[in-house]
């Protein structure tokens, strides 16, 4: 109600926020313009905060909750103690991260944003239409920091222009899990672990209960749309038009198109012949089955690594983790990286923050940082670095299938179908594959189904181009 | 003293229309930031488009309107809200007056069940929805593990198109079962003894009694209580976010859901279109309790 409000009283603030930080000129200018297209973005002079008056207070809006915010208050808290009298920053759960966006919109309304959000990997050409950030690049190429440590799969996703907008934090990847249990007792060879489609259904057909099997089903996956643009990527096909988004505005996405069709269709025979089990568009309804032994395989992040590793102990099972499946046999491509980056936002906002800000963000990819949250959380480290950190190589030693996810984004070829889609309506677009998806199971023509998505996302992205040209 | 006692009157009017205006102005102001002021905004927003960060991009006249009796998908979603509807208000004022009825019989512990009955009242929506989406649970749920019993195999309760909205509507059920209970309740308890006792010296008893005299004496509890629970009923939002996000295949997206949905979810601001669907909820609002105040109303007995 509030948001709403403010809104309405944009004049309102138009005047009282230059009142409270006249210091800069910048901030007039900013508001002079309202819709943001002067956003007085740009990285300030390296000395920003030298002429800051006591304390500059960053404010932080995240999205992590549970574990993942324990150990994200430990850094906070961590680089508050390195920065005393000088820099405090102040983290704020801002809710999932469609509420945080959300939230952030109205912020921007209300020209009230946090010095630094995290955004989810989605969100990334939203983010840069909504012309509130500072580019990351400018502060790279201010301070000429040396960059290559970080992987750059990872900075690759965020990449625009050879451009880094925003800052990789949390990373996740996709891959095929397996209960080796259930594969012996099915008398199938757990280190020879399916690596394509048809692979998975032939080990299915022994795994499910329907043909005498040790499993409920032999495959189950959420719902997710996450995955469909995994196979995608792993077949070197491109999800949306204009190479991914990344060399023009994109205005179409390529569900309709064969590998995804084929996926899709070859989902819904799964469903069909009791080899796998429609758990739903709920991710945690697919984890409580493979985590309980009716699923001998499932399609997760590697976020899932701990809990799942957690459930094989109690369950007294043996957990597999191997790369991401291709969509057929021979093909070479590797998976998109998922999770969220931190943003700097320029519009409205001192000097003095904007400097602080930069500072926590680094310290925040620093590999010990990195270390700290990788281990802490089961994300993927951002950095080669990170991989060196002591506590990092005890963590792998402990936890070995880790080590499949590293390599599989080490051998994983950057290019645009490897860097994901850039889309304004992606979140939009991840929702209507999921639809899709999901009528197909239910047993809907998988190419219609398809078909239809990209339609209505096509129509979706046009309403959005007009509106950002 | 001097004054005319005619002046001193209609000063005394004035003052007290003044007093009178001054005790309403808290409600008034209230009511206008809450109620008046967003129900302005939304038609205004209703005839706009919407850039991407939410702002009015001006005036496009009908277009999201328009684009109500185009999209397919509205058309199901108007349907879901009505079906939704009638499977929560019927049966849970059905049940609640079942129940209400069997609790007025003087059996040892009544006072217990009457508690236990009333209970899901004090249950928010978030938290009954969160329990009934452990039941639902196709895996490790109650409901099918009491099915297995039976030889029943796994009923995906909210991920089954034909039935999500059954369970959805189930647990909604329930959640209004204690509230409406309550009200029959009091409605039973009121009941005047002697109007009774004249129907038991006349002979009636059991059913009949219950049919021709208990009924007809309850039924401005009855009427307000369709009225209420229908408004309700299309207000609902937690327990379709919680249990099942809209789904499966938008079988359970009712229309505040995809309000909701339009503007708030997968990173939409269609603030517009979304108004313009706010306006036929109103809409519709507007027209069933109308409706009921006109049909209904006309066969309920007011002592």
């Amino acid at each position: 109600m509030l948001t709403r409000t403010s809104r309405t009283g944009r004049s309102r603030f138009r005047y009282a926020v230059p009142a409270a930080v006249a210091a800069t000129s910048l901030v007039l200018a900013a508001c002079g313009g309202g819709d943001g297209s002067s956003d007085g973005s740009g990285a300030p002079k390296a000395d920003a905060l030298k002429d800051a008056k006591g304390v500059t207070t960053v404010s932080f809006w995240h999205a992590m909750d549970g574990k993942n915010a324990q150990v994200l208050t430990q850094l906070v808290n961590e680089f508050n103690a390195a920065n005393k009298g000088k820099i405090e920053v102040k983290p704020t759960y801002a809710g999932k991260y469609d509420d945080a966006i959300t939230k952030y919109k109205a912020a921007i309304q209300s020209k009230s944003t946090p010095d630094v959000i995290q955004i989810y990997d989605i969100g990334t050409q939203f983010m840069i239409d909504a012309k509130q950030a500072v580019p990351m690049q400018e502060f790279i190429d201010r301070d000429k920091m040396d960059v290559s440590d970080l992987q750059p799969n990872i900075t690759g996703y965020y990449s625009v222009d050879k451009k880094l907008y925003s800052m990789p934090f949390n990373t996740s990847m996709p891959l095929l899990y397996i209960n080796k249990t259930l594969f012996k007792k099915a008398g199938l060879d757990p280190e020879k672990p399916p690596t394509n489609l048809d692979e998975i259904r032939t080990a299915a057909e022994k795994l499910s209960k329907k043909n005498g099997g040790p499993a409920d089903y032999g495959f189950g996956a959420a719902i997710y749309g996450w995955l469909l643009e995994q196979f995608m990527a792993t077949s070197g096909q491109e999800y949306c038009n204009q190479g991914n988004g990344r060399t023009g505005r994109a205005t179409e996405v390529n569900f309709a198109q064969d590998t995804n069709v084929a996926v899709t269709t070859w989902w819904q025979k799964m469903v069909k012949d009791g080899l796998a089990a429609n758990t739903g568009r709920d991710t945690k309804a697919a984890q409580a089955a493979f985590k309980s032994g009716q699923l001998a395989m499932n399609l997760e992040s590697t976020g899932q690594l701990g809990g799942y590793s957690e459930a094989a102990k109690q369950g007294g099972w043996e957990l597999g983790a191997v790369n991401y499946p291709h969509v057929k046999a021979g093909e070479t491509g590797g998976p998109i990286i998922g999770g969220a980056s931190l943003w700097i936002n320029g519009a409205n906002h001192k000097d003095a923050n904007k400097e602080a800000a930069w500072q926590f963000v680094k310290f925040m990819v620093d590999p010990k940082s990195q270390a700290t949250w990788h281990t802490g959380t089961g994300y993927f480290p951002n950095s080669k670095g990170a991989l060196n950190q002591p506590v990092d190589v005890e963590y792998r030693k402990n936890n070995p299938l880790f080590d499949v996810a590293v390599k599989q984004l080490e051998g994983t070829q950057l290019n645009t179908a490897t860097q994901g889609c850039l889309l304004g309506v992606m979140p939009q677009s991840r929702k209507a594959s999921e639809d899709a998806l999901e009528k197909a199971l239910n047993g809907a023509d998988p190419k219609q189904a398809m078909t239809d998505a990209a339609t209505s996302v096509a129509s979706q992205a046009k309403t959005y181009n007009d509106s950002v040209k | 003293m001097s004054v005319a006692p005619t002046a001193d009157a209609g000063r005394s009017r004035r003052t007290g229309s003044l007093l009178a205006f001054a005790y309403l102005l808290p409600a008034l102001v209230v009511f206008g930031i809450f109620i008046f002021w967003p129900l302005v905004k939304s038609v205004m927003l209703s005839v706009q488009g919407t850039d991407i960060l939410g702002n009015p991009s001006g005036f496009v006249g009908f277009v999201n309107y328009s684009k109500l009796f185009t999209d397919d998908g509205f058309l199901q979603v108007l349907w879901v809200t009505f079906a939704f509807t009638v499977l929560t208000v019927l049966p849970s004022i059905a049940i609640a007056l079942f129940l209400a009825l069997l609790l007025q019989s003087r059996i040892r512990g009544v006072k217990f069940f009457r508690t236990a009955f009333a209970l899901p009242f004090a249950f928010s929506v978030a938290t009954a929805s969160v329990i009934f989406g452990v039941l639902f649970n196709p895996a490790s749920g109650v409901l099918n593990g009491l099915l297995s019993y039976i030889g029943v195999g796994k009923v995906n309760w909210l991920t089954n198109p034909d039935l999500a909205l059954w369970s959805v509507s189930g647990a909604t059920v329930w959640m209004q079962i204690g509230y409406n209970l309550l009200v029959i309740s009091a409605g039973l308890g009121a009941l005047p003894d002697d109007v009774l006792e004249a129907a038991r010296l006349d002979g009636a008893s059991g059913f009949r009694l219950q049919r021709s005299i208990v009924m007809p004496l309850i039924t401005p509890q009855l009427f307000f209580l369709v009225v209420v629970g229908t408004i309700h009923s299309l207000q609902s939002f937690g327990q379709i976010k919680i249990l099942t996000v809209g789904g499966p295949e938008g079988r359970t997206t009712t229309l505040v859901y995809s309000i909701y949905e339009q503007a708030f979810a997968n990173n939409n601001s269609n603030y517009g279109y979304a108004s313009a669907q706010a306006m036929v909820l109103l809409l519709i609002v507007l027209v069933i309790t109308a409706l009921q105040f006109g049909v209904l109303e006309r066969r309920v007995f007011y002592r």
